[in-house]
């Protein structure tokens, strides 16, 4: 199993944080999506500190993409618990204070860059590029190689988070590298 | 009146003394839960949809172990058929000798006891008896290359002690990567005497007159060391009482965890010595059976008699 422990060593491959990769198994644990010898696979070798190839990353989202026929509405749920995760039991509460707070926190791209280590072309960015308070609207534009479902839920996940707003809502728009933001 | 105060309470008219921002709160927050159920309810139908699959595999995953397992158990049946097809039937010319009684259990379908009546040079005859290491098929496998071994040099113009020497050392690097190996206790019968070889195995001789004794253990069992086997002469007179066994009759245990003992069997054999030999194998069966609390081994007794 490759890891790195520090960004230093980082190669031209895409690297990711081990708390993103603890914090996607939580999820799925809490969400009782994997359990049993999944389970523990999903943890083998993880640390909280490491970073990890994007292959592992790969690894890991496949247990449970492959794992279910219809897995959209998965991947949507389990990116709302990390961020449930982050937010209660993790660095969340003290870095946004409200819904708008964590959108603006993806300006950027700075959220998704502090667990990503790599070349930008295969990085790939997610980044708040338009936001609207009075229209209740913002637009996020992601390239990562993460799953997109996943995404629209560590959106809502994060935004929902502090509590403050009472609706919220991401699609992914004809363009599938732009996620919209509807949040009240 | 806030969202909050009202929603806490159980009157609904209270709605209408909502603020108009109060009232735009309210109304996302009742499109947001919606949002939440619709996301909810498309999480637990694709879950509950993964369990109906996994139920269907769990089916047919059952249906297939069902069928592996007749397959399986219609092999260890022939095997079973085989097995007891390789067991031998007294030679004519050991029975002109002496009274024969088996007592052959195995614990599975087949198993690693074995026994066999072997036609040697000369004219004379062997009775062998066999514990091979471990339990059914591969030890039944086993068997039947031991068999094969014996078979091959039974006949051949040897001592007792040179046929299982070369049995031994035919069988070594084999029994040695199979990580089996076997008891043995080959008995030749004589005019008047009985030549044993032992490696391991259990036997009791009654004497119509004189001291009983126990046939010497001795030396290693087959396919344990490249060493030659000591042979041993005994008196075999008329009247002579030999009774060949295994562990799984004298190990096994009754409720309380007490073994049947070796000195169980004797007494009992020589209590009623003066009986018929299936009499005297039936009471032994008998007393095992009431004593033992469940099979844990395969389990062989022979008894044999001098007639003349």
């Amino acid at each position: 199993m490759s890891t790195l422990s520090s960004p230093a060593e980082a190669s031209q491959e895409m690297m990711v944080h081990g708390s993103l990769m603890l914090g996607y198994a939580r999820a799925c644990m809490n969400l009782n999506i994997v359990a049993g010898r999944r389970a523990s696979q999903m943890l083998e070798g993880i640390e909280l500190s490491q970073w990890y190839p994007l292959s592992r990353w790969h690894a890991l989202e496949g247990i449970v993409v492959q794992s279910y026929r219809n897995a959209p509405p998965i991947m949507l749920k389990v990116g709302i618990e990390m961020m449930s995760l982050w937010y209660h039991h993790g660095p969340g509460k003290n870095l946004v204070k409200s819904g708008l707070d964590f959108l603006h926190f993806q300006t950027g791209g700075g959220g998704f860059q502090s667990v990503v280590l790599g070349p930008a072309a295969t990085v790939g960015e997610f980044r708040l590029e338009a936001f609207d308070t009075k229209q209740g609207c913002a637009s996020v534009y992601s390239t990562t190689p993460f799953n997109r479902d996943m995404e629209r839920g560590v959106l809502i996940g994060g935004v929902l988070a502090a509590g403050d707003l009472d609706y919220v809502d991401v699609v992914a728009a004809a363009d599938t590298n732009r996620l919209l933001v509807e949040f009240h | 009146m806030t969202l909050e105060e009202i929603l806490a309470q159980d009157d609904p008219s209270l709605v209408t003394q909502l603020s108009a921002a109060d009232l735009t709160r309210f109304f996302w927050k009742w499109k947001g839960l919606q949002k939440q159920y619709g996301r909810d309810t498309a999480f637990y139908l694709a879950t509950n949809e993964n369990l109906k699959l996994a139920y269907e595999k769990l089916d047919e995953q059952e249906r297939e172990l069902s069928h592996a397992y007749g397959i399986i158990q219609e092999d260890l049946g022939v095997a079973k058929q085989v097995q007891t097809a390789l067991l031998p039937t007294a030679l004519a010319e050991m029975e002109s000798q002496v009274e024969l009684a088996v007592f052959h259990k195995q614990l599975t379908e087949v198993g690693g006891d074995y026994y066999d009546f072997f036609r040697m040079s000369g004219g004379r005859s062997a009775i062998g008896l066999f514990d091979i290491s471990g339990h059914g098929v591969s030890a039944a496998l086993i068997m039947a290359f031991l068999k094969a071994q014996f078979m091959q040099v039974m006949e051949e113009p040897l001592s007792l002690r040179e046929i299982v020497d070369q049995v031994n050392e035919a069988s070594f690097d084999f029994l040695r990567e199979v990580r089996r190996y076997s008891t043995i206790n080959l008995v030749a019968l004589d005019a008047d005497s009985i030549r044993y070889v032992s490696g391991g195995g259990y036997g009791y001789l009654i004497p119509a007159q004189g001291e009983n004794q126990q046939l010497k253990k001795g030396s290693h069992f087959l396919g344990l060391r490249k060493k030659p086997y000591e042979e041993h002469v005994l008196p075999f007179g008329k009247g002579d009482l030999l009774a060949l066994y295994t562990d799984g009759m004298i190990e096994a245990q009754d409720k309380s965890g007490a073994d049947y003992t070796a000195r169980r069997l004797h007494a009992i054999i020589e209590s009623h010595r003066e009986l018929p030999m299936q009499e005297i194998l039936t009471r032994c069966q008998a007393d095992y059976q009431q004593f033992r609390h469940a099979d844990s081994d395969d389990c062989t007794l022979i008894l044999v008699r001098r007639k003349s």
